[in-house]
């Protein structure tokens, strides 16, 4: 707090420089779950996932719900909460299910590969 | 004088983002800790202001952390806000029935995090 009781805040673009930090360093953690994501996608389009990979897309999709809307990402809130929607139920997603949860995947792959972009020093 | 508090999340990247926002824009001292056990053992140490504790961890969750701080004299009055990514009403009225005092919930905006902590324990 300031002399006039004023909350202090740094200078924006140092706060934002500090975030940009943390995500690039959790980028990979962050692309893993995705992966995870991606690949029980794919089994359950072929009909062939598992209960634990099921559990894992389960974790990894209540991670990503609860993380990118604080780096900025809040578009990818919602399809991550659907995903784990998805994989929370005690059945096998059937087929409709597993074509929206590729789409879903690959719509945080999407906004994830834009924020890496936007992020990406100057070549 | 800063206002401190303990955050028990099992995510790193949760942790950091957190504390970074309650330090560096909240101008808070923050203390972490990774899992409910170390979660006790900072809130016995540091005795903070608030602690922040996520819902969902391996080992003692945090309901179980919270019933165990609950427990013991050095921590029973610290107060403590959940932190949850889980929005089914459900869900809330099972973490209200607990106790505590407030849910926050993921995504958190970083800029707005020390506001709405501040505004749940009426540190304003």
């Amino acid at each position: 707090m300031d002399s006039a009781g004023q909350t202090v805040i740094p200078q924006g673009a140092e706060f934002a420089a500090a975030l940009n930090r943390l995500w690039s360093r959790f980028l990979p953690e962050i692309e893993q779950r995705l992966a995870v994501l991606e690949s029980a996608a794919a089994a359950a389009t072929k009909g062939t996932l598992a209960p634990q990979q099921q559990e894992a897309a389960h974790a990894a999709a209540h991670k990503l719900a609860g993380v990118l809307g604080s780096f900025g990402l809040d578009g990818g809130t919602s399809p991550a909460r659907e995903t784990e929607l998805l994989y929370s139920a005690q059945a096998v997603p059937d087929p409709g299910q597993a074509q929206l949860l590729v789409q879903l995947a690959s719509n945080l792959r999407a906004l994830i590969e834009t924020r890496k972009q936007a992020q990406a020093p100057a070549q | 004088m800063a206002h401190s508090i303990l955050i028990i999340d099992d995510e790193d990247d949760i942790r950091e983002v957190a504390a970074l926002s309650l330090e560096s824009i909240g101008g808070w001292q923050v203390i972490v800790a990774a899992s409910g056990t170390q979660g006790l053992a900072r809130a016995i140490e540091h005795t903070p202001d608030a602690i922040l504790l996520d819902v969902m961890m391996p080992g003692m969750d945090g309901p179980t952390t919270f019933r165990e701080l609950r427990k013991n004299p050095v921590t029973a009055k610290i107060p403590v806000l959940l932190l949850t990514a889980k929005v089914q009403s459900s869900d809330q009225r099972r973490f209200a029935d607990l106790g505590v005092d407030g849910i926050l919930f993921k995504p958190f905006d970083p800029l707005t995090l020390h506001t709405q902590i501040a505004g749940a324990l009426g540190w304003n």
